[in-house]
């Protein structure tokens, strides 16, 4: 017998059209929306890209924000260690390097670093040098020296003896520098080509995920929902009319998603501004499926 | 194009949440009423459970599926058979699966049965029932190949034996159910 002739058999036709008479539609309608609930709410559906985490937040993140604070720690002592130099070049400044330690007390590479003779070459030299060097002859308040160019774009302390701090990371005022540096940290993390990005989705993501799983729930996006209740969305979170997820799933008759929120524990009874649960809206829908869904029916 | 089944399962795997859906529909009747079938009256009231069964493990191992190996349906209806057994093996049912469980069955083909529908839900549910009483395995084989739509060979895969031995069971499958069918034919006559 091949396959063609059993294909063929009228017992086949038959036996399914008896099966067909005998089809209960409703009871496949409640067995697919509690079975895909089901599946939804365990298939290993990955974070939508809406939510995921944002460098800055995640694991990784922190990673790449420490070793940025570290990289900038190391980069501004050693600019601050080269600061230290530049103050023998102010005018009518006598001071030996050795008697500046004082400006910059928390930072014990001032006392452990090489001299800056050994970080100067690493940029530009300084178009002026201590003036009693170089002209000696020449009051020091009539040339005052020139700005290194190298730190122009870097805002001067009114102190005027605080440390300058080289590049993008702009430096606050030195009593302020401890309390500031993490917030610096934390914006230098996302590298500058993809920070509107990151911000546009931290923007979308972060702000409300109740109302994110709600309007998941009144458009029945079951892995969505999922994500966003295993990220810890409130089930029962309400929008400024009082409804919540499940009562939007209920309106737009998602047997699935309520099924799904349901399980995690949404409540039927709740009541919204215009004194409505749930459970009331789903008496007005009538919809037998939804009920078994929401555990309303029996055999659900 | 539609996807094939295949493909949904690597989409649900991926984490599409609509490719699931679409493959439960494809298949939700087919592998429903073979669990029931299998099931038979007796235990009827588990097939709901089992068919949940079937389709939260094929959810599960979606990205395990390997279509090199075998089709979704031989697969899907694979799992299904497993979950029954396993019921049966719960409750401590002897599943006859022997061939000389299939020789008693070997009846004489008494020709084509003009059985052009289903006339009377008593017809049907007579004819539900005359599947119902076929030993195990050919109930199983049958149901697979009418309402699953698998090939000799999907069947002899999803149940383990020789593609002759699936061959054999539904032949006598058929062979009883058109005895029976003639017979409701001339009691409706």
């Amino acid at each position: 017998m091949s396959d063609r002739n059993l294909a063929s058999d009228p017992i086949d036709k038959a036996y399914a059209e008896a099966e067909a008479v005998l089809g209960d539609e409703a009871a496949r309608a409640a067995r697919r929306a509690r079975i895909l609930g089901a599946v939804a709410s365990e298939a290993p559906a990955p974070l939508p890209r809406p939510i995921r985490r944002s460098p800055s937040f995640g694991r990784g993140g922190w990673l790449v924000a420490a070793s940025v604070a570290g990289v900038g720690l190391l980069l501004s002592l050693q600019l601050g260690q080269e600061f230290k130099v530049r103050p023998e070049a102010r005018p009518g400044k006598s001071a030996p390097p050795a008697a500046r330690p004082s400006a910059m007390p928390s930072t014990p590479q001032v006392t452990t670093a090489p001299p800056p003779a050994a970080v100067a070459p690493a940029r530009p030299a300084p178009p002026t040098r201590p003036a009693a060097a170089q002209a000696p002859g020449k009051p020091a308040d009539v040339a005052p020296p020139a700005p290194p160019p190298v730190v122009a774009s870097a805002p001067r302390s009114d102190a005027g003896d605080a440390p300058f701090v080289e590049g993008v990371i702009a430096a606050p005022p030195a009593r302020a520098r401890e309390s500031a540096a993490p917030a610096i940290v934390q914006r230098r993390v996302v590298p500058e080509a993809s920070a509107g990005r990151d911000e546009k989705t931290t923007r979308a993501s972060l702000p409300d995920p109740a109302a994110r799983l709600r309007q998941a729930a009144a458009a029945g996006r079951l892995a969505e929902m999922t994500a966003l209740l295993s990220s810890g969305a409130p089930v029962d979170g309400a929008d400024d009319e009082g409804e919540t997820a499940l009562m939007k799933t209920v309106q737009a008759n998602h047997p699935a998603a309520a099924a799904l929120l349901r399980r995690h524990g949404a409540s039927l009874d709740r009541e919204n501004r215009a004194g409505r649960s749930a459970r009331d809206m789903a008496s007005s829908v009538g919809d037998a499926d939804l009920n078994r869904a929401l555990g309303l029916a029996p055999g659900s | 194009m539609e996807p094939d089944d295949a493909d949904l399962l690597s989409a649900h795997a991926a984490g599409d949440p609509h490719a699931f859906a679409r493959l439960y529909d494809r298949y939700d009747r087919a592998c429903f009423r073979y669990v029931r079938r299998l099931l038979g009256a007796a235990h009827a009231d588990a097939a709901e459970d089992l068919h949940q069964e079937t389709w939260i493990a094929v959810a599960r191992n979606a990205a395990g599926f390997d279509p090199a190996k075998a089709s979704f349906a031989a697969w899907l209806f694979t799992v299904a058979r497993h979950k029954t057994f396993d019921h049966f093996r719960r409750q401590k049912v002897a599943v006859l699966t022997g061939t000389q469980d299939d020789a008693a069955m070997m009846v004489s083909d008494p020709g084509q049965t003009p059985l052009e529908q289903v006339q009377s839900r008593e017809l049907a549910e007579n004819i539900v029932a005359a599947v119902e009483a076929l030993p195990l395995e050919q109930r199983g084989a049958f149901v697979m190949f009418v309402e699953g739509g698998l090939s000799l060979e999907e069947i002899a895969e999803a149940t383990g034996v020789a593609v002759e031995t699936a061959k054999s069971r539904l032949r006598y499958a058929c062979a009883k159910l058109r005895t029976v069918l003639a017979g409701e034919r001339s009691a409706h006559v």
